[in-house]
């Protein structure tokens, strides 16, 4: 049998770009290679500007993102302030870290923007919560391997938000091109200091 | 502590009985090394993470504070190296806040290999302990299964041969702090020349009785080129499908207080 | 038997008093006075050392202590009681909190949590009342107080500007004017707080308990003004002490713990990106002399 990874097939990106932060996922949810829907979104929001991408077996998305929710909502609550992306960062470490001897089958990506300085922020983790702080851009999913190469070749520093949704969009989609696992459209996020966009971009359904 | 929770153990046990592959967990090839000078102790690390053949971090930082006077280089299991410093330095901390005194490296490496020795090697974090405390200047090792070693310099990762070779060349008894450092930092540049599982920069610490000092990417070695030409998009390359702008403003507060004016009509009523 | 079951010894009188939680609350009132002032950049908190015997070492005692980097507290009553609750807050501010975001708590969660604790012995069977009032002191990162005024000014007025444009002023404004009505939006600053037997908790501006709880409120209110800075602070802690105090004042009777700006000093490292000093620390006997002789 694949690996739990590689089972729904998914792939997701974020970038860092000048005062703004970017991700994105692709929309397919499959049974290996058997395309079972072209509208599963892969990026949550919990706040104002955090994100969680997430990657991985399917039912261990929809668990996670339903984990954090919660535990997202608890903090809102019991803080009366909305959680920073750092701060939610650890959150997501030390609560996959808890599952070390039985892990979700999940490759998280966080982004976002600092509440108190506006900096951008953005990290990925490994199933068991090791946190990979980058300054650049993140990557998961199945189209691991190809989102790498883009990135690499794509991305430059102190993007524009209209340049990196471009850039975060054409590494996206050209990714998932060369992953029979990954595709079906994909969402965008653009994140800036006083709004968000969502797009939903235009992709191969093969 | 720490309460691991196993509730999906038997799930994932079961799926890897039929097959299913264990999940990669991001691991730091790594090389890291120690060395003990005249009034201190150095240790070094390279800072590339790896995921098999996938460098997943370029920059990533293996020297882990315990307190201000006790560092850690880690090597093995990038989530365990993090998560046990983190736990050692939390009951440190509390230690020495109840003692009233500063912790003892010995104390912090007796911790350590307690804590590893009780998961049986399942923790994989393989550190180099090293600080300076009232009883003097130490270096340790501590391997996942909870043996330790002390002595004047120390290896230890996938460039631990590289690494040590350096040291069994070069290495002298009495060094000074600078001989130190670049004792330290050549073998680290020599596990990120001659290892694939380590790369990219050099970060040392220096641990002295007054204070630490950390010089993250001491060395840079390998800084990427800049590109000759640009690769950024027109405005308009990607085609989109729709699009949702959400602003600030709109969204308002987790609780939306109105104020409702004084020439409301509709009052509520209230009991007299 | 006694771990099967047992029984609360706070139990209700037919008045709808628990008497335990007053006995408790006397039990603070005969406590040597503490005390604690907020100022603009910081916090006092502040108390006599009194030894029962002229031959008791002083340097060994010590009424206020350090919970996190940022936060500190002190106590009137039970000095035992207070050390178990030291103990209790020093590490639920680890477990509970930095082991999961990996950064100390703010002030409200701990003194929350502290709460919990504390309110939690008046309801558990076979146990009775913490014997003690505190009072806590810390510093939270976030908005300023003033930044959070001119933030919202600014915000009005580009809420204005971009209304002209956009067409949506009044949506937006209405957004800032809500903004600073829930207020605990990334709140920062200095915190003061003082809980009690009961588990309830109060935040102050200057307050005082203990022994002469009433007197030196009544001297504070007198004493206390808006923009208050630190050093201000310290002078006035130090001269509502006089009022209550019965021995002689000075650095080994006097006991004063400060939240102010970060103390690099402290951190023993150096070359850590991020890394801030603790704003909490204690003032040593030669520092308490020194504004002693200004006073």
């Amino acid at each position: 049998m694949s690996s739990p990874f590689s089972i729904n097939g998914g792939a997701c990106v974020a970038m860092v770009g000048k005062d703004c932060v970017a991700i994105a996922c692709d929309l397919r949810l499959g049974l290996q290679a058997l395309t079972v829907s072209n509208n599963f979104p892969k990026v949550f929001q919990y706040g104002d500007n955090v994100f969680l991408g997430l990657t991985g077996l399917a039912t261990d998305v929809s668990t996670v993102s339903d984990l954090f929710r919660y535990k997202v909502n608890m903090y809102r609550l019991r803080e009366e302030r909305h959680i920073a992306p750092r701060t939610f960062a650890n959150l997501v470490s030390s609560s996959l870290y808890e599952r070390r001897f039985g892990p979700y089958f999940v490759s998280p990506v966080v982004a976002g923007l600092d509440p108190t300085t506006g900096a951008p922020f953005i990290c990925g983790f490994d199933s068991i919560g090791c946190i990979d702080f980058a300054k650049d851009f993140i990557v998961s999913g199945t189209a691991t391997e190809q989102l790498f190469g883009m990135c690499e070749s794509l991305w430059e520093p102190d993007l524009g938000p209209d340049a990196l949704f471009e850039t975060i969009s054409q590494s996206l989609l050209n990714a998932v091109d060369r992953d029979a696992l990954s595709g079906w459209g994909a969402h965008v996020y653009i994140i800036e200091k006083d709004k968000v966009t969502k797009r939903l971009l235009k992709g191969r359904q093969d | 502590m720490p309460g691991f929770d196993f509730s999906n153990y038997n799930r994932n046990a079961a799926l890897h009985a039929r097959g299913v592959p264990l999940p990669k967990a991001t691991s730091t090839g790594t090389t890291i090394v120690g060395c003990i000078y005249e009034g201190g102790v150095v240790i070094a690390a390279d800072t590339r993470a790896t995921s098999g053949p996938i460098v997943a971090d370029k920059n990533c930082e293996k020297l882990h504070y315990i307190a201000s006077n006790i560092w850690c280089a880690g090597a093995g299991t990038a989530a365990d190296t993090e998560f046990t410093t983190a736990l050692i330095s939390s009951q440190l901390e509390l230690h020495a806040l109840s003692t009233g005194r500063k912790a003892r490296v010995v104390t912090c490496m007796t911790m350590l290999k307690q804590h590893l020795f009780r998961y049986q090697g399942h923790i994989g974090a393989y550190l180099v302990v090293a600080g300076v405390d009232p009883t003097g200047t130490h270096l340790f090792t501590v391997h996942a299964h909870g043996s330790t070693d002390k002595l004047p310099y120390v290896t230890m990762g996938s460039g631990s041969l590289a690494a040590m070779s350096v040291f069994e060349t070069q290495w002298k008894a009495s060094l000074t702090r600078d001989e130190a450092v670049k004792l330290c930092a050549d073998a680290i540049e020599a596990g990120i020349w001659n290892d694939l599982g380590s790369g990219s920069n050099v970060d040392v610490a220096v641990i002295t009785a007054d204070k630490t000092t950390l010089m993250r990417n001491y060395i840079k070695p390998n800084e990427r080129t800049q590109k000759l030409r640009s690769y950024a998009f027109p405005k308009g390359t990607t085609a989109v499908l729709n699009e949702k702008i959400i602003r600030k403003a709109d969204l308002g507060n987790f609780v939306s207080v109105h104020e409702l004016t004084e020439e409301n009509d509709d009052k509520m009523e209230v009991d007299t | 038997m006694a771990d099967r079951y047992s029984f609360s010894l706070t139990t209700f009188s037919p008045s709808g008093k628990l008497v335990q939680i007053e006995y408790a609350l006397n039990a603070v009132n005969q406590g040597v006075t503490a005390l604690g002032i907020k100022a603009t950049n910081g916090i006092v908190l502040a108390t006599e050392k009194k030894s029962s015997s002229p031959l008791a070492d002083p340097s060994s005692l010590a009424k206020i202590s350090l919970i996190t980097p940022n936060i500190g507290m002190v106590y009137s009553g039970m000095g035992p009681d207070y050390r178990v609750l030291v103990d209790r807050a020093r590490k639920v501010s680890h477990t509970g909190y930095k082991r999961i975001y990996n950064e100390y708590p703010p002030t409200r969660i701990l003194v929350q949590d502290v709460a919990r604790v504390m309110q939690e012995a008046t309801q558990s069977g076979g146990v009775r009342p913490y014997g003690v009032s505190l009072l806590v002191a810390g510093w939270d990162e976030g908005v300023l107080p003033e930044e959070e005024l001119e933030k919202a000014k600014l915000a009005k007025q580009a809420a204005a500007g971009a209304g002209v444009g956009a067409g949506q002023g009044e949506e937006e404004g209405e957004g800032s004017k809500l903004s600073d009505k829930t207020g605990g939006i990334l709140k920062g600053g200095p915190m003061l707080y003082q809980v009690d037997p009961s588990g309830s908790y109060f935040p102050w501006k200057a307050t005082a308990i203990g022994k002469s709880a009433t007197t030196a409120k009544t001297f504070l209110e007198k004493r206390y003004t808006e923009g208050l800075e630190l050093e201000d602070a310290v002078h006035i802690a130090l001269l509502t002490l006089k009022e209550t105090i019965e021995g002689e004042m000075n650095g080994e009777t006097i006991e004063i713990g400060i939240v102010g700006a970060p103390a690099d000093h402290l951190l023993g490292v150096e070359g850590v990106e991020g890394a801030v000093g603790p704003r909490f620390r204690k003032l040593t006997p030669q520092e308490i002399e020194d504004y002693l002789t200004n006073l």
